[in-house]
């Protein structure tokens, strides 16, 4: 008898720690609070010796010369004096890494205009899908080819509109342009489903009659607060 | 077979200390991975899933501040916590979403060097 009543209140001990546990770890739980952890990394075009970024524009109108140097990259559009900016961030550089699991929230490309249009062009930002490089990239070998207007408009990965007259989406010269986001290609590229080749931005309608210019900062330019972006926010536990 | 009273209350004892300790334990070893906790597989509950908006704000060539925006009205009286690291210094910060959402600049304790790699940790805790 005496037993038995040992074994009933050793049950009753354990059931009551396990309930106790329970209400501990239900405690835990940031006492019910919602927690929201996100993680960003940010690629930065600088120093301008970095490999974090390559950025590169490439002209019609000198169809041949590579302008990796240069300290301004430009997206024009004009009668054979289209030009395009080629931008690559390498995502392997962010540390700590991002895991393949990841969930991409937002990835947003951020590029410093000093120079822009007098009329709204849109620009669009398209996903390289061939390798090139900053030192030997030229009109003549980018990866989509010398054709005006190609790809296709309606495969951009996304576009903004940019220049100065009241309305604009982007019309503040000196100062990074917002719009370009690029969430799908980052987490594609994350993922291992694509290879990060980068963008290229051109102006949506190339070979304008009367020459359209934006201009943009490159990492040459060697100026921390004007340096192209890549602000990449994840979560790794969705 | 009866166990006497005394050795009964000393067995329940020694149980009572052995699940105690044994709860100890499980404590010490709870994870906190933000979807785990100890055995459990628990749904951790957040304001939002949507993508924040990230911008550190330079003075000069160092980060002095972080703009979050794309907060949404759900994450109203949170509290966001922010860090940034140049994977050789870092700094943090905090500040309290507007009732509504929207955007929040945050004001690091020190200003951190720009860097061609940056972390930019966040954590809303809250409402």
């Amino acid at each position: 008898m005496t037993g038995r009543l040992a074994l009933l209140a050793l049950g009753a001990l354990g059931l009551a720690v396990l309930v106790m546990e329970g209400g501990f770890a239900a405690s835990l739980n940031i006492a019910s609070q919602a927690y929201t952890p996100y993680r960003t990394c940010v690629l930065n075009g600088t120093p301008s010796t970095t490999t974090a970024a390559i950025d590169a524009s490439v002209r019609q109108a000198s169809a041949t010369t590579n302008f990796g140097t240069v300290t301004t990259n430009d997206v024009a559009s004009g009668s054979a004096a289209n030009r395009r900016l080629y931008i690559r961030f390498d995502l392997t550089q962010c540390n700590p890494a991002i895991p393949t699991s990841a969930v991409v929230r937002l990835a947003t490309l951020r590029m410093y205009v000093t120079v822009l249009p007098a009329v709204c062009r849109t620009t669009d930002i398209f996903r390289v899908t061939a390798t090139w490089t900053e030192a030997a990239i030229t009109w003549n070998n980018q990866p989509f080819g010398t054709a005006i207007n190609n790809p296709a408009s309606g495969t951009a990965t996304d576009t903004y509109a940019a220049g100065t007259p009241a309305g604009c989406e982007n019309l503040t010269v000196n100062s990074y342009v917002t719009g370009a986001v690029v969430t799908a290609d980052v987490a594609a590229f994350v993922a291992g489903t694509a290879t990060n080749f980068g963008w290229m931005l051109r102006d949506d309608v190339e070979g304008s009659a009367t020459l359209r210019t934006q201009t943009y900062a490159a990492k040459n330019l060697g100026t921390a607060s004007q340096a192209p972006q890549l602000v990449v926010t994840y979560v790794t536990v969705p | 077979m009866a166990l006497h009273r005394p050795a009964a209350l000393l067995a329940v004892a020694l149980a009572g200390a052995c699940i105690a300790l044994a709860a100890v334990a499980f404590a010490a070893s709870l994870t906190f991975d933000g979807r785990s906790l100890g055995m459990d597989n628990d749904t951790v509950p957040r304001c939002t899933t949507a993508g924040l908006g990230v911008v550190p704000n330079l003075s000069g060539t160092t980060v002095v501040s972080v703009a979050v925006s794309g907060l949404p009205s759900g994450c109203g009286g949170a509290t966001l916590q922010v860090t940034v690291n140049n994977l050789v210094t870092s700094s943090g910060g905090s500040a309290a979403v507007p009732a509504g959402g929207g955007s929040v600049t945050v004001t690091l304790a020190a200003a951190v060097a720009i860097a061609a790699v940056e972390q930019v940790d966040l954590v809303l805790t809250g409402p």
